[in-house]
């Protein structure tokens, strides 16, 4: 601590000094001050997150040769990539024969148009080359009888431009995708040195003049404050599935990038667009696969009705998600819900017979033990429609560089790009469709690092930096840390899920949205009175969990007030009261004749997004979708359409 | 030359390998197939897991719980913080170092879900008192409802 005679006398209480390396910050009429040691480092590339797409990017640029650091809350192989049990979609062509641009369609088609056709056009074409990439890292697929990589169907994938019945585009290592992904890009990386700051927790960027000059992150293991320092910036931190009650999400999908960008003021696009899964268990949220029903599982109501009968006669429980999804919700808010508060519906397994169950669906029975205290040879499951992905997040272009939008112009941030759940390229648009999410990380994360390649070389001399940079972060941090108000942490997390939940789910109507606008600014205000009760500054969980609930705050007003304004239903966003897509030409009707709308008067556009810290207060842009694919003679870009399967 | 990689890998592997009194599970990664009949099998040595020096008991709980409470998947969120809710404070030296093993040295979070749920027959090398302990935590025989990862109140002597 430096002796009193060193302070300025203008150290004011209220004011932070930052001298030999440590940041003093006096907060109280009593001059107590905090001080927290500052580390500088000075790397060629920064990488915030080591999921899939940090992981592949950190590799590909230490690859290429950058000093990369790659900061990260979490192990590597504790990432949320983990959970990913799917595959990775990739027109390889090995079951059946196949093409890049019938997956280019049926990603296009599955994006309900709001996706960008060059991103899109960029990743299924990059996508045979990234699998065999892959396979050459070490990667070990699972494999069909003659030793080619064997490729299973998924949902929304077609052949022949959706007219030749359904592909086999899905390449998985058995059912650890996530994990092996994670476990190969780890071990190549680490031979290229790579530097990992593990448990560290990014707070913010460091911007000046509008450029992304690195990050500020603090260290859990000791509390120190470490300032990364690079000309490249790379954000892959991951979805915010957290902000709500109920989600497939491990409670580390917190929306820390898409935070740390709101806070520079920077736009984040289409946050509205928010992946419902039909059956999560009720309050867990752990997914129970569609498998269920595809075995002969049904859902059923407070009045033991089969009400999928209702709603899809033909398909009932086996019709796609989204419709799904709405009928619980319907059945729910007409009250015939399950439960003390009516608030979920069940899943009936025990008319089945129980060796079928043992068989078939052995892992269902413990999961509903554990996590329902279910036994599901006697009782019902009680489920609901689960938040699973995150559509939106920073948006950026095809490259990976992130991007504003200004004068009607797309304009590039300098030094700063992102990649993953984290990023909106936007290649899934309205809607993903499964597994091309593995497909988008890799995709992306490899973009990133040749962008970052071709604009850049490695042993770059860095621009000055203000010597306080970074200051407003740890006096947040601070004032977190040492929070006095009357609501704890917990309480505010827990109105924050609820009102998400109720008001922002799958069912969107203007009343509903509207009253959740209010619920939610209001609780954003209540941030200020947050109580914290740990004052450590080494491993503080509480602590890191209000950073993670500021972050998840932002999220959460984004997401629902850009869902309020949307008027229209399209993709993962359905509203009862806007019930179609409003293009700028009426799609099912004849195009002939048709006068186009004017961008203010129709809805295929990206939302922009920003927040004024202090207030709350969410502003919305607009941004026109890419409808031209990278090179229309390789590969014609597909015009809108109407949607149906 | 792949016969050649994979001595390598293996002896990469050994010389990393900590001189430690109990046997180490290798980190390495092997694909689904036991056998390697295709001869292309490559193991990607992660490096050997090692205990943290010099931290007092105080600090290596709350390391745990912080390293509890943020896992892979939520389902590995929910049982392992709920479990630390109700055993870790109290556990001992000894039991906070199994615990430390179990939790952080696999390399896919599934598999500690699977030994927990005893789905897959768990290793030697975790094998052992907290095992016991998390097996039975997880059988769930009160039937209570696991909605969620505890809140962390729970720890705020204030309130109490």
């Amino acid at each position: 601590m430096p002796k009193n005679s060193y302070l300025p006398w203008y150290f004011l209480p209220g004011t932070t000094h930052y001298y030999e390396n440590v940041l003093l910050l006096n907060k109280h009429s009593d001059r107590q001050i905090s001080q927290y040691p500052v580390v500088d480092h000075h790397f060629d590339a920064v990488v915030v997150g080591a999921g899939g797409a940090g992981l592949r990017a950190a590799f590909g640029l230490s690859e290429a040769g950058f000093n990369t650091a790659c900061v990260t809350k979490l192990f590597p192989t504790r990432s949320h990539t983990v959970a990913a049990q799917g595959g990775i979609n990739a027109a390889l062509g090995n079951m059946e024969a196949d093409d890049w641009r019938w997956h280019f369609y049926d990603t296009v088609k599955g994006s309900d148009w709001l996706g960008d056709q060059d991103a899109i056009h960029y990743m299924t074409e990059q996508a045979p080359a990234s699998v065999v990439e892959l396979e050459n890292f070490g990667m070990p697929f699972s494999r069909t009888e003659d030793g080619k990589i064997y490729q299973r169907a998924f949902g929304g994938q077609s052949l022949k431009f959706g007219k030749g019945g359904q592909a086999h585009r899905c390449c998985c290592v058995a059912d650890r995708t996530g994990h092996s992904l994670l476990h190969t890009l780890y071990g190549r990386s680490l031979r290229f040195d790579t530097s990992y700051f593990v448990e560290y927790f990014a707070l913010d960027l460091l911007m000046e003049d509008g450029e992304c000059k690195g990050v500020i992150a603090f260290c859990m293991e000791d509390g120190s404050i470490h300032r990364f320092r690079s000309k490249n910036t790379v954000i892959a931190t991951g979805g915010y599935g957290r902000t709500y009650f109920s989600c497939t999400s491990a409670h580390t999908s917190t929306g820390d990038g898409n935070a740390m960008v709101t806070r520079a003021g920077l736009p984040c696009q289409d946050l509205e667009f928010v992946q419902f899964h039909p059956t999560g268990i009720y309050g867990a949220g752990c997914l129970i696969t569609e498998g269920c029903r595809g075995e002969g599982g049904i859902l059923i109501n407070s009045e033991g009705e089969r009400f999928m009968e209702r709603y899809a006669p033909n398909a009932k429980d086996l019709a796609s998600r989204d419709v799904v999804s709405r009928s619980m919700t319907i059945e729910i808010r007409e009250g015939r819900g399950c439960g003390p508060e009516k608030d979920h519906v069940y899943l009936q397994l025990h008319h089945l017979p129980p060796q079928q169950l043992a068989v078939r669906l052995p892992g269902i029975s413990e999961t509903a033990m554990i996590f329902a205290g279910v036994e599901v040879t006697k009782e019902p499951i009680p489920v609901l429609p689960t938040v699973h992905y995150n559509m939106g997040g920073v948006p950026t272009n095809y490259k990976g560089q992130v991007i504003t939008h200004v004068g009607g112009e797309d304009k590039v941030v300098p030094g700063l790009y992102a990649c993953g759940e984290a990023a909106c390229a936007s290649v899934h648009g309205a809607n993903r469709l499964g597994a091309n999410s593995l497909l988008d990380l890799v995709v992306f994360g490899r973009a990133c690092a040749l962008t970052i390649a071709e604009t850049g070389t490695p042993g770059e001399k860095l621009s000055p930096l203000k010597p306080n940079a970074g200051e407003e972060s740890v006096a947040n941090l601070d004032k977190i840390r040492f929070a006095e108000g009357t609501i704890r942490t917990s309480e505010i997390r827990l109105n924050m899920q609820k009102t998400m939940q109720n008001h922002a789910a799958v069912f969107r109507t203007g009343d509903l949205l509207k009253e959740g606008c209010d619920k939610m600014d209001a609780i954003y205000q209540s941030m200020e009175d947050i109580k914290t009760f740990d004052r450590g500054i080494v491993w503080n969980t509480d602590l890191v969990e209000s950073l993670e609930l500021q972050n998840l705050m932002l999220n959460a007003v984004q997401t629902i007030h850009s869902a309020e304004a949307r008027k229209e239903s399209r993709g993962a966003h359905a509203r009862e009261d806007y019930q179609d897509r409003m293009d700028e030409l009426d799609y099912a009707k004849p195009l002939a004749g048709q006068e186009k709308k004017s961008f203010d008067q129709h809805w295929r556009k990206h939302t922009l997004s920003t927040v004024d810290i202090k207030t709350g207060k969410v502003t919305l842009g607009y941004r026109p979708v890419i409808d031209r694919s990278l090179d229309q003679e390789e590969c014609s870009a597909i015009p809108p359409a109407i949607r149906s399967y | 030359s792949i016969n050649v990689l994979i001595v390598v890998n293996r002896v990469y592997q050994v010389v990393l390998r900590p001189t430690l009194a109990c046997p180490v599970s290798t980190r390495g990664y092997k694909g689904e197939a036991s056998d390697d009949s295709r001869g292309d099998l490559i193991e990607i040595p992660l490096p050997p897991w090692t205990e943290k020096d010099g931290e007092t008991m105080d600090m290596k709980r709350r390391r745990l719980l912080f390293q509890s409470r943020k896992r892979g998947m939520l389902e590995n969120c929910i049982l392992l913080s709920l479990f630390a809710k109700k055993y870790l404070n109290t556990m001992s030296e000894t039991q906070l170092r199994q615990y430390d093993r179990l939790i952080n040295e696999p390399s896919n979070d599934w598999d500690i879900y699977y030994w927990a749920t005893e789905a897959q027959p768990v290793p030697n090398v975790y094998a052992g008192e907290i095992m016991d302990l998390l097996k039975e935590f997880t059988k769930n025989k009160d039937q209570e409802q696991r909605l969620d990862a505890p809140n962390l109140e729970y720890l705020d002597k204030g309130s109490q």
